[in-house]
């Protein structure tokens, strides 16, 4: 006799993996891959954050800023860092004073032509060179030290190929461009507040000498910047300090008579935020898409060995009437899973924190103007690539082996595992013996094609996205005349000129229009909602009720009614952005030709609600060019261009990662379809076997069996397009509602075919390894089990 | 050989029936018996007169509708799931028709799996001996024939030198003279290790080589009786 034996089962595991390896290998890669990609994200993504938030102390990121139409004397700039209201009769009980330290953070808008061919390309907001605040992180080359050198954004360089050393017509003057940078703050080239998408193409930031500065010639934004003397401690007291910090800017700028143009605390600026925003988004998706791949996958694990079990059943009754325990042999099943997981999370984190993590990073380079970063080593990845799919594996798997080792010895022995005795066979028509064969056969499969069915959904939701989002932004970029009411929309600084004479011109297409911003408050965002005048009888928004509205009646965007899902009969409350006045208007109908979050209203209505005078506008709609105002008088020009930019934008930057998407998509469906097929083949080896034992053909077998499989996978692939968009569409919704404007999501009738052929390609690859795997069953594989 | 050690299997009243109402069909009508210490005792029958019910009851993996089982003083009624399993891991080795082994793990180790439930194994390599299968321990069950996988699934059963040895048919799916072979094997195992053996079959000879003879039919126990003149399985013909 001699001691304790070690458990023998255990030798099963790298017999089963090597007896397996196909099996193993896709589902290992599957799982090295994605765990990988993931975790490279993670590891990307918090040492991007990190850099981030370390380079905002490092880079004296502001805490806010504003803009005065005139440069504030030094008498206004100490009135406003005391952070005291003006007027202090102003009833304000929950006022504080916000002592703040203020910046001169001047900057142009100037005309940008990067080829030097005479033709503007976009514009770039020139700051100059200063060591007090919002700095920028070098990232090439140096900084300017004369007048015509200049550093321009290191992403808008690589997107438009240009690099230090290279010539730049900035203001119509050539600049060498000695280095690329990244200000800490635009980590996005956001333009405006108001901007849906950063737009690297068309729009720039850059820094010169102030030498270099004063031979601009576009007028000077007087962009103050604040930090707060005593930092705020969260983001609720950050919207405070920002609020009282507001009224004091407000109220002393008034009594220095000099005009407030622009207020925007740090926390609204989508330039510093938007990037940090969506880094975060792709770590909340990745990590959800991570556990649903991993779901899946334990789901194709615990049927695979669900079927083992039935398979083995008699030895596993032995073992049980021998005295194995129902924890040791759960505890068997339950390893093969967990290792492979282990494996395949030790591999992926490795490739993870190499390979992927630079395929990230280069991916984020390519959106976002970030500073350089260091490799952060931090645990959420591990928790997120590591500990949650071992127990969501884990948890899978026991659930289902558990359940099926609930069988008495007697029952493994005998064989008789199915939970509610024998079925009765479903009585079927009298069709065709090669229909009613196939009927049973997808009977009997129930389970395995569920899973398939979730499967093949999961892959379409995700192609839904692959393919929806160039769909969707083709459409936007075709049809974004049709989404603008006029060709052009002017925003005059104010209605009359210096001289009190109202600002006409004498283009004929020309029709004046009131404008204004009101914000629709949301727990997810503040959104801008332009408020638009319309002149009776307009050539430009031809609302059939314009004129019958009564007092508080509007019309409100397409764009709007989807996004908020508002209904005629409706009310919706708007707020001033700066003051506490809120207005109620109730909806009257819709108005299509609009792309943006907007009311309509005549333009009567519109100056008795916001106190304008009588002849009182904000600008002119025109479908030409107008010629005949002066620049200095113009605020603003929307144009199609600021439609199509959002689409130019995400066109640039995840366009070919869509397509690279599809093809992933197929492949992952081609993998799931690969172990579930197999699954279902596996389980019918027995009646297949015999089925040839009593003379049927290789070519009768496969219509029997695949043609019954494919015949399903083709109506999962059918209802998986109708809901993976639908999915995809809600989850659309869903993030846009965090962000300003509006896009529905839309697949073209082409979109569909393509989603549904791409899986059903994967699938008839499947189907070749499927043949050859029913050709390779042995006839003797059913005498060999049976009784 | 001491009261307990003559009682040291007893079944008492034991009833058991499937299925209710009209399909209802009793089994076992109030069997009892007792089996002594290390004795080979046979459970003849034909098909249906309960003998692997019988046996299923005494393994503990199915239960009795009433009556008792009681192994060396302990009943098996009493005993809830895991006293019971723990019960077969000490005192049970379990031998079937069919063999049961694990496919992808050698002779060796398919007797390694019952080796493992126990904290005082035999030696394998001189149970291997002992099975006539040492020269074959490396082979997979498919590299081996019916009677040397029976052997295998012996050696399972015994290596953790059960109390009991329970047999369930093991030679009805052999020929006659690798049957043989397995008997002798039994036999061999009972002298040798001192087991209690308690097999199931419908083969009339084998209860000339048999210590007790216990013949069930219709649930019944209809003969319960000392073989005074037991041969060799050697010598056993039918």
């Amino acid at each position: 006799m001699k001691g304790k034996t070690k458990n023998p089962l255990t030798k099963r595991i790298p017999r089963e993996l090597i007896g397996d390896w196909r099996k193993y290998l896709v589902v290992g890669l599957f799982l090295i891959l994605t765990i990988g990609f993931v975790s490279g994200m993670y590891v990307a993504n918090e040492s991007m954050l990190s850099a981030l938030n370390s380079g905002a102390e490092k880079y004296k990121l502001e805490d806010g800023h504003f803009e005065l139409d005139e440069k504030a004397d030094p008498e206004l700039l100490d009135a406003i860092a005391s952070g005291e209201k003006a007027d202090v009769r102003l009833n304000d009980a929950d006022f504080r004073p916000v002592p703040v330290r203020l910046y001169e953070n001047f900057y142009r808008d100037e005309e940008e032509d990067h080829n030097n061919d005479g033709v503007t390309d976009g514009s770039v907001r020139v700051y100059v060179k200063t060591a007090d605040v919002n700095l920028a992180c070098l990232m090439d080359g140096r900084f300017p030290e004369s007048d015509d050198e200049i550093a321009i954004d290191r992403m808008h360089a690589d997107n438009v190929g240009l690099k230090a050393g290279d010539t730049i017509t900035v203001g119509k003057k050539e600049w060498k461009i000695v280095g690329l940078l990244a200000y800490v703050n635009y980590s996005t080239l956001h333009e405006k507040r108001t901007d849906v998408m950063f737009d690297a193409l068309k729009f720039n930031v850059a820094m010169t000498t102030k030498e270099g500065f004063d031979s601009l010639q576009k007028p000077i934004h007087y962009a103050y910047a604040w930090q707060y003397k005593d930092s705020p401690e969260d983001e609720t007291e950050e919207k405070k300090l920002a609020d009282d910090f507001l009224k004091a800017v407000l109220t002393q700028t008034v009594t220095a008579e000099n005009e407030f143009a622009n207020y925007l605390p740090a926390y609204e600026n989508p330039a510093v935020n938007f990037a940090a925003g969506d880094m975060g988004v792709d770590m909340a998706m990745g990590g959800v898409l991570l556990d649903i791949l991993i779901v899946i996958i334990a789901f194709i694990f615990a049927v695979t060995i669900s079927n083992t079990i039935t398979k083995e059943s008699r030895t596993i009754g032995t073992l049980r009437a021998s005295g194995y325990t129902r924890g040791e042999l759960i505890r068997h099943y339950l390893a093969m899973p967990v290792i492979v997981t282990l494996i395949s999370e030790a591999l992926g984190n490795l490739l993870g924190y190499t390979v992927f993590k630079n395929v990230v990073v280069s991916m984020y380079y390519n959106s976002y103007s970030l500073p350089a970063y260091e490799t952060v080593w931090n645990a959420s990845a591990f928790v997120k690539t590591t500990l949650i799919p071992l127990i969501l594996m884990f948890i899978v798997n026991f659930f289902i082996i558990a359940r099926k080792m609930r069988h008495t010895p007697l029952a493994f022995l005998r064989q008789d595992l199915k939970k509610e005795g024998r079925k009765k066979a479903i009585r079927l028509p009298k069709w065709k013996f090669f229909t009613r064969f196939r009927i049973r056969i997808i009977f009997q499969n129930v389970p395995n094609y569920l899973i398939l069915f979730f499967g093949v959904l999961f892959v379409l939701i995700l192609l839904a996205m692959a393919v929806g989002m160039p769909d969707t932004l083709d459409y936007y970029k075709e049809n974004a005349s049709d989404m603008m009411f006029a060709d052009y929309q002017y925003i005059l600084r104010s209605f009359e000129d210096e001289d009190g004479n109202v600002i006409v011109t004498s283009n004929d297409s020309a029709e004046r229009f009131a404008l204004t911003s009101l914000i629709r408050k949301s727990d997810a965002i503040s959104e801008e909602v332009s408020v638009y005048g319309i002149e009776e009888g307009s050539s430009y928004v031809s609302i059939g009720g314009l004129s019958a509205l009564q007092e508080n009646e509007v019309y409100i965007s397409g764009s709007f009614r989807d996004k908020y899902g508002v209904s005629v009969g409706d009310t919706i409350l708007l707020d001033e952005k700066y003051e506490s006045r809120q207005y109620e208007f109730r909806v009257a109908g819709f108005y299509e030709r609009s792309q943006s979050i907007a009311v309509f209203m005549p333009i009567g209505q519109f100056r008795s609600v916001f106190g304008l005078a009588e002849d009182e506008f904000s600008g002119y709609l025109s479908d030409s060019e107008i010629t005949d105002i002066e620049e200095s008088s113009i605020a603003t020009v929307i144009t199609e261009r600021k439609i199509t930019k959002m689409c130019d934008q995400l066109d640039h930057s995840m366009g070919a990662y869509m397509r690279y998407f599809q093809i992933l998509c197929i492949l992952l469906s081609a993998v799931m379809i690969y172990l579930l097929t197999k699954i279902i083949i596996e389980k019918n080896e027995n009646a297949i076997s015999m089925t040839k034992i009593l003379g049927y053909e290789n070519s009768e077998i496969a219509r029997l069996y695949l043609l019954s499989t494919t015949i399903v996978f083709a109506v999962c692939d059918a209802v998986g397009v109708f809901l993976g968009t639908l999915v995809m569409s809600a989850a659309w919704k869903a993030i846009m509602l965090s962000y300003s404007g509006w896009f529905a999501f839309m697949i073209t009738p082409a979109g569909y075919a393509k989603m549904f052929l791409f899986v059903l390609i994967g699938y008839l690859i499947v189907l070749l390894f499927d043949f050859r795997r029913i050709k390779r069953i042995p006839l003797n594989e059913a005498l060999k089990n049976a009784e | 050989m001491s009261e307990q050690e003559i009682n040291f299997l007893e079944i008492v009243d034991l009833t058991k029936s499937f299925g209710s109402g009209d399909t209802r069909q009793e089994v076992l009508r109030g069997v009892s018996f007792s089996v002594a210490k290390g004795e080979f005792c046979v459970l003849l029958g034909p098909s249906g007169s309960g003998k692997s019910t019988l046996l299923n009851i005494i393994g503990g993996i199915d239960s009795a509708d009433s009556g008792y089982i009681s192994i060396n003083g302990d009943k098996l009624k009493e005993l809830g799931e895991k006293r019971l399993t723990q019960y077969r891991r000490r005192h049970l080795g379990y031998v079937f028709q069919q063999y049961n082994l694990i496919s992808n793990l050698n002779v060796r180790e398919n007797i390694e799996v019952g080796a493992y439930l126990s904290d005082a194994p035999l030696n394998t390599d001189e149970l291997l001996h002992t099975l006539g299968l040492y020269e074959h321990r490396h082979k997979l069950p498919n590299q081996l024939s019916g009677g040397q996988q029976q052997r295998v699934s012996i050696g399972r059963a015994i290596v953790k030198n059960p109390d009991i040895l329970l047999c369930d048919e093991p030679t009805g799916a052999l020929d006659y003279t690798t049957s043989k072979e397995i008997l002798k094997l039994i036999e061999e195992i009972n002298r040798k290790y001192k087991n209690t053996v308690i097999m199931v079959t419908h083969n009339e000879a084998i209860k000339n080589m048999a210590d007790h003879v216990i013949k069930l039919r219709d649930g019944r126990v209809r003969l319960n009786e000392r073989n005074t003149h037991r041969i060799s399985a050697d010598e056993i013909e039918w």
